[in-house]
């Protein structure tokens, strides 16, 4: 059986066929519905997920899969997926290309969330697109709706949220700068 | 990641493959695929679920003939109408239309599919065409059994009485009865016995109904929910929020109580169940469902009226190679724990079917399926909530995990946290929404 069948992968080319990620993609399908195909997102408040660094999208899939850190609905839906196949995900996402979905806001709300941005670029970098390290999110052309909800968990004393200097810093921001900084980084292209 | 021999071959065995067609797949079991020799499938419906199962068929293999039957030309979202009844969404951003499809090579029809041969593998159009198939997709939706509340017709429904539990023209005669309220007036909604499409739909529109009351000047008006049924999806998450957002303006009757409409009066707009009378100044009935007409005259339903399926690949278990997909399916045995009738559950089982199909074209086992749903309801402004279920396959059987999945959190340890959670859920449902527009249609 076996061998037959290797013969008739063989010729169908299953075997060359080089982007076919095996289960995993039969498993990312589903994250289309709410992040878009590709994980390109095109509903604001859903984050695109595609190209965001592997030790990112890791670290936040097993915290929200053990109630480590807070999430509204995505704590629900990986307490059915297994650890390898959270770990596989995120290399599955962590390996499609970022595509900033570049949003335009007026002059003035991307000075004022430039300027608001100084404690953030230290680890996103100044245009979003460079992050410091692999745990840290790429930003530019990220939702500004999502990202705007995000600094809403992280600026909410009761949410648990593991990440200490993110939850100091976005604290620190003033409330009229926090739709401004989420606008900033949505409309830089890299 | 390196496998080794068996890694590979099981890789290969329990996965959807995806290999152009056109050169070399004969249908399964060698049947003629048509003088070019590619696997011909039909979808029937387009809707989220034959919207989505069309394009992925596509996108996994672009060498299928993929046809789509369609009766109209613009899609009407079910999914965030009662906000449109509300006038907190805009009916325009419930449309779709079917040019996304037709770019990626579907072959879209605007017709009626009137009749199934099944052991011909055919379908027969209004226009009079013929559609030979290898495959069938039918994702007909829900036709409404108008016979299970004697007085409610077809006719009231399209004219004075609109259910609007498919929406379109008659999701926008309902609001304008709405607006049309004055104060202290009622809502009548009265609830079909499950299952449903939209578990939590009509407990959604009831708040719907109460939130534009509450902003209009009309907050003597009442919503009373007359149904068949002794309990509803999300109750506990609803019955917070009207108690919170809407004090006094909503009364559910349950079934045991009385609340299981069977006649309806249209002359005195009076919904009666077997002991109580229900008068209303708007009276929206929802008739009972069965599976879309077409499902059910090609011998596809159980005696209930819902199409019984393969639960791990969504082949119908009356008839070979007919994929039933979406709202017409009864999805897994449980009672409880049975697939709801949502479009994240028809998108989900279209792409475990459209899996299947590819992998019998290609004569290896279907992948293992995944189901995923997440269905939203929003009661009131920064106000939303979700239900989560995760379906995995176990020894054969669809098995829900219980270990993942469920309904927002009720009660929360902060204040704050709280209307955090339910501002977060209210604005996920509409990035939610936009993304599965767009992964169907686009």
């Amino acid at each position: 059986m076996r061998s037959s069948l290797m013969i008739a992968m063989a010729a169908l080319g299953f075997a060359s066929h080089p982007a076919y990620a095996g289960p995993t993609e039969d498993l990312a399908r589903t994250c289309n519905a709410c992040h878009g195909v590709n994980g390109v997102s095109v509903g604001p408040s859903m984050p695109s997920i595609g190209g965001l660094p592997e030790a990112y999208l890791k670290n936040l899939m097993l915290q929200w899969k053990s109630d480590e850190r807070y999430s509204a609905t995505m704590g629900r839906h990986f307490k059915g997926y297994t650890e390898a196949e959270l770990s596989a995900l995120a290399t599955y996402f962590a390996k499609m290309p970022w595509v900033p979905v570049v949003q335009k806001a007026d002059d003035k709300t991307l000075a004022q969330g430039k300027a608001a941005s100084d404690r953030c670029e230290t680890c996103h970098g100044a245009t979003g697109g460079t992050p410091d390290d692999a745990e840290t999110p790429k930003l530019n052309g990220q939702w500004a709706d999502y990202m705007h909800l995000e600094m809403m968990k992280y600026r909410t004393e009761a949410a648990k949220m593991p990440h200490k200097k993110m939850r100091g810093n976005a604290k620190k921001l003033e409330e009229a700068d926090v739709e401004a900084v989420a606008k900033y980084y949505a409309a830089q292209p890299k | 990641m390196s496998f080794n021999r068996r890694e590979f071959l099981k890789t290969l065995t329990t996965s959807t493959v995806i290999v152009p067609l056109t050169a070399c797949a004969a249908p399964s079991g060698g049947k003629s695929g048509g003088s070019s020799g590619k696997a011909r499938i039909v979808v029937v419906g387009g809707g989220f679920g034959g919207a989505t199962a069309a394009k992925y068929l596509k996108m996994m293999d672009a060498g299928l003939d993929v046809t789509l039957v369609e009766r109209n030309k613009t899609f009407v979202s079910c999914p965030l109408s009662n906000e449109v009844i509300s006038g907190h969404g805009k009916y325009e951003d419930l449309q779709a239309g079917y040019d996304g499809l037709m770019k990626r090579g579907v072959n879209v029809m605007f017709d009626d599919a009137v009749a199934v041969d099944a052991a011909g593998k055919s379908v027969k159009l209004k226009s009079g065409k013929t559609l030979k198939y290898d495959f069938l997709v039918l994702s007909p939706g829900i036709d409404f059994n108008y016979g299970g509340v004697a007085g409610y017709t077809e006719a009231l429904a399209n004219t004075t009485h609109p259910h609007a539990y498919k929406a379109g023209p008659q999701t926008l005669a309902l609001k304008k009865q709405l607006e049309g309220m004055q104060d202290g007036q009622t809502f009548v909604i009265s609830v079909p016995p499950g299952p449903f499409r939209c578990p939590p739909g009509p407990y959604e529109r009831a708040s719907q109904v109460a939130s534009y009351f509450k902003h209009h000047g009309k907050g003597k008006c009442k919503v009373l929910i007359a149904d068949a049924n002794d309990s509803f999806s999300k109750k506990g998450l609803f019955e917070q929020a009207w108690k919170m957002h809407y004090p006094g303006m909503i009364e559910w009757v349950a079934g045991a109580a009385g609340g299981k409409v069977v006649k309806f009066d249209a002359k005195t707009n009076t919904a009666s169940s077997d002991f109580n009378d229900f008068k209303g100044d708007v009276v929206n009935i929802i008739p009972p469902h069965h599976a879309g007409k077409i499902a059910m005259d090609t011998g596809l339903a159980n005696d209930k009226g819902w199409c019984t399926v393969d639960m791990l690949t969504m082949e119908s278990t009356k008839h070979k190679d007919i994929y039933v997909v979406g709202d017409s399916t009864v999805h897994g045995e449980l009672p409880v724990y049975g697939a709801p009738k949502s479009a994240h559950m028809a998108n989900t089982q279209a792409k475990v079917a459209v899996g299947a199909i590819i992998a019998k074209i290609n004569g290896v086992a279907a992948p293992e399926p995944f189901f995923v749903n997440t269905c939203y309801s929003i009661a009131e402004k920064d106000w939303g909530f979700s239900v989560v279920h995760i379906y995995r396959a176990k020894d054969g059987k669809l098995i829900y995990d219980t270990k993942a999945g469920g309904i927002s959190p009720v009660t929360m340890a902060d204040e704050s946290l709280l209307k955090l959670q339910r501002k977060l859920e209210s604005e996920y449902c509409i990035g939610w929404f936009k993304n599965i527009m767009a992964d169907a249609f686009a």
